[in-house]
């Protein structure tokens, strides 16, 4: 009797872990249209310049200006 | 908005040329970085018999203590390799030497050397780090050379205030809105862009070469100088080390895969074949 009552038990417990996984995954689905983690910059918000010698991409937080450049990085 | 007065300081150190820009500073703030990158380049260089890093490369095959500078250094070069994949390799001292870079090129052209190829060993199976100390392999050697610049211009940047400049050698930091207000005008790849709270460095092969096919930039998958399709990478970043070890992976990576890794990595990138 004491037996039929443990299997009957773990029977009952299996069931409900199951069940209670199920209803979790359903209700957490993936967001198919989330942002890749880490970003990658898309392609469409750089700006590509290209000049003699090579190209140039801007991403968004980086603005061209017509100033005249205080410094340069440069090989050395 | 009107221009604010940059107070400016050129030099030379590192074996290049240095330069300081700084809003609202004193002359002796500039004076001073300028004595703080003399007094750390002599404690850095490979090329000094006594600086702290010949030392440290003389003690391999046994803990030495380091300077907390030097310690935080080979902890960045740590993150670099692991950030670059392995190809930003400080552990490339025997490489330069075995392609002839035994001496500044300011003391004279190196002598080519017969290229043999000999894939460096990863960082962390030859340096280890902890605190006020560390230990590197014997028979194994640092070169901070590919790092060390754009890690001393963020300090620098974070020592002048909060609105300056620090380019050594083309290694730049710039923190701040600039003497105009909208970034600090840096020229990078022909264009001129404002950098605000950023870093831009370039990695070339055009540079530092001799005997036709030796040059500094050793790819670290082979050991000898590296041949991507490449020539000349520049890189904005988020600080001045992060474009350095971003342009400097960029080059290795070649012309094919370098886009979508700058895309990944870097705030804007110029490409040179």
């Amino acid at each position: 009797m004491r037996a039929a009552i443990l299997k009957a038990g773990a029977t009952l417990l299996t069931v409900a872990a199951t069940a209670l996984s199920a209803l979790y995954v359903t209700s957490h689905l993936k967001n198919p249209a989330a942002p890749l983690q880490p970003a990658v910059l898309s392609t469409s918000r750089a700006s590509v310049v290209s000049a003699p010698g090579g190209t140039l991409t801007l991403g968004p937080s980086v603005q061209p200006s017509s100033a005249q450049p205080v410094t340069s990085t440069y090989a050395s | 908005m009107p221009h604010k007065p940059v107070e400016s300081h050129h030099f030379e150190a590192l074996g290049t040329n240095c330069s300081l820009f700084a809003v609202d500073a004193s002359r002796r703030a500039l004076l001073e970085a300028d004595f703080w990158v003399r007094g750390l380049g002599a404690r850095l260089t490979r090329f000094s018999s006594d600086s702290e890093l010949s030392r440290f490369n003389a003690s391999a095959g046994r803990w030495q203590d380091i300077s907390p500078k030097l310690e935080s250094l080979l902890r960045e070069s740590m993150r670099a390799y692991e950030t670059s994949s392995g190809l930003v390799n400080v552990a490339i001292l025997r490489s330069m030497e075995a392609v002839g870079y035994t001496r500044p090129l300011s003391e004279g052209r190196p002598v080519a050397t017969e290229l043999r190829a000999c894939p460096l060993p990863a960082l962390p199976d030859v340096l280890a780090v902890r605190p006020g100390a560390a230990r590197l392999q014997r028979g194994a050697g640092i070169d901070l050379g590919g790092i060390a610049k754009g890690w001393m211009a963020d300090r620098l940047r974070d020592s002048l205030g909060p609105n300056a400049l620090a380019n050594l050698g083309g290694d730049l930091s710039a923190g701040g809105l600039g003497p105009a207000g909208g970034g600090w005008p840096v020229g990078l790849g022909g264009a001129t862009v404002l950098l605000r709270d950023q870093g831009a460095a370039t990695s070339s092969v055009r540079r530092r070469r001799w005997g036709g096919e030796h040059h500094h930039l050793i790819d670290p998958r082979t050991g000898l100088p590296a041949r991507t399709g490449l020539e000349e990478v520049s890189v904005v970043a988020t600080s001045g080390v992060e474009a350095e070890i971003v342009a400097k992976t960029a080059l290795l990576v070649g012309p094919e895969l370098a886009p979508a890794y700058c895309a990944a990595h870097a705030l804007a990138w110029w490409l040179s074949p």
